[in-house]
């Protein structure tokens, strides 16, 4: 009600002019007031002065415009070359390298306890397979040349997997052929063709079924049985690089049916075809060793009248006396009987030395044999 | 006079109601702050509280220093803006209340 009674209307302009200009001075005394006590509470509180520095250590920290360094003054890869001392090993690591380092140096990393319990597995292995050489010491007599350097030499080459550049237990390795096609081979480091004819009786010592680390298969340490099966199943052929035979599908990809047309006739026999042609056979009785393959290819190089070609298309089994049985799982489709007769012969007389031979002689040894027969 | 008085309380307790005293001081705060209003008056603060002494400065002393150099240095278009609405205001609040 009062409010009505008061009614603006009445008022002309100078005097709202003088309201207004009232109005607005109290807006400003309020602010005063409020940055007053903002002064007097910082003064009291001590803080009032804090932005008050020296001219000396306002220097101190100019902002730095210069290329090459940031805003403080630092250089960007100034911890890269920097080395830092393991309290560990009291060795010299790089900044950058240290964190892994350090890891790997107490044993508490992710990866230190894979790397202990895989060397404890190898060593056990190794252990295991040391002691079975010795209990087979008086049976194979004639073995202990080759078989004890063998074994040297795979240890050595197992040991070539814990280089720093191979390690086989970070995560990102690819951890194929693990159970491939029903087993595993071990591959020692990529050894060229001379160690090929590792012959089979000493398989049992040393360890064929340790995983390995890359894609392929080393045949050096696969016996017949096992080349033939996995020829059988597996596209086989023999990567230029790393001397591993391929574990891809029969179809794969990657290689030609010529390509692995090729590598079964290295293998067992010029009368190797591709699996998808062949049939069903029994085979073997005979246990041949790849030097014995090498030599009947060699044989077959001469008389054969056998191409290629022609054992792909070939369907026949007339191999059943034949006696060579298992490494040309793939030749059981031969058809030359001149040929066959010839390769009986030596194959025969190789036969009758089953055990490992020595590998450099392996093309002289078909003359050493006739003379027997 | 005496309505005069009636009728300046009636109207600071319309701008309060309607919360347009809150409004303008909103206003006028950053204004204050963006015009450097604020960092000249700390100065004069600085040198005042140096001439009484840090220990014994008083919340009256400081408010009897500033307030009139405070008022004096707010800048023209600070004022003029505020004006202008303070106007607005009384001229809608005479139009409403008729």
């Amino acid at each position: 009600m009062k409010m009505e009674e008061m009614s603006l209307s009445g008022l002309d302009n100078s005097k709202l002019e003088a309201i207004a200009q009232e109005i607005y001075a109290d807006l400003v005394e309020d602010s005063c007031l409020g940055f007053c006590f903002e002064v007097h509470r910082a003064v009291k509180c001590g803080y009032f002065f804090l932005d008050d520095t020296d001219p000396d250590s306002m220097k101190d920290f100019e902002i730095v415009d210069q290329p090459g360094l940031d805003i403080f003054g630092q250089v960007f890869n100034q911890w890269k070359s920097k080395e830092c001392v393991c309290p560990n090993c009291s060795r010299s690591i790089a900044a950058s390298r240290f964190a892994p380092h350090l890891e790997k140096c107490l044993g508490m990393g992710r990866n230190s306890s894979r790397i202990a319990n895989r060397r404890i597995a190898n060593s056990n292995n190794m252990n295991k397979s040391e002691s079975d050489q010795e209990d087979n010491d008086d049976i194979n007599d004639n073995d202990w040349s080759y078989g004890s350097e063998k074994k040297a030499k795979k240890r050595k080459s197992d040991k070539l997997w814990y280089l720093p550049f191979q390690n086989p237990n970070s995560p990102r390795r690819s951890k194929s052929l693990k159970h491939k096609n029903g087993f595993s081979v071990c591959t020692s480091a990529p050894n060229t063709l001379p160690l090929l004819f590792s012959s089979s009786g000493e398989l049992s010592n040393s360890d064929p079924f340790k995983y390995s680390n890359s894609t392929g298969i080393s045949y050096e340490t696969l016996g017949p049985e096992e080349l033939r099966s996995l020829l059988t199943t597996q596209c086989g052929v023999i990567s230029e690089h790393t001397k591993k035979m391929c574990t891809r599908s029969l179809r794969c990809p990657q290689h030609t049916d010529e390509q692995r047309r090729t590598v079964r006739i290295y293998f067992l026999g010029s009368s190797a075809v591709l699996p998808e042609v062949e049939s069903s056979l029994d085979n073997d009785s005979f246990d041949m060793t790849d030097s014995q393959a090498l030599i009947s290819r060699l044989q077959w190089d001469g008389s054969s009248d056998l191409s290629p070609s022609d054992s792909g298309s070939s369907k026949t089994s007339e191999n059943q006396g034949w006696g060579l049985g298992t490494n040309n799982s793939e030749s059981r489709k031969t058809k030359k009987k001149k040929s066959h007769l010839s390769l009986v012969g030596t194959a025969s007389g190789l036969g009758s030395n089953k055990k490992k031979k020595p590998k450099p002689p392996a093309p002289p040894t078909p003359s050493i044999y006739d003379d027997i027969n | 006079m005496n309505k005069d008085a009636q009728m300046r309380a009636a109207i600071n307790q319309k701008l309060i109601e309607t919360g347009k005293r809150e409004c303008f001081k909103e206003l006028l705060r950053p204004k204050l702050t963006e015009c450097v209003w604020k960092d000249q008056l700390k100065v004069h603060c600085k040198e005042v509280i140096k001439e009484k002494g840090l220990e014994h400065i008083t919340v009256d002393d400081l408010v009897a220093e500033i307030t009139p150099k405070g008022r004096a240095l707010v800048p023209d278009s600070v004022k003029k803006e505020l004006l202008q609405r303070i106007r607005t205001f009384l001229t809608r609040a005479r139009w409403l209340s008729l």
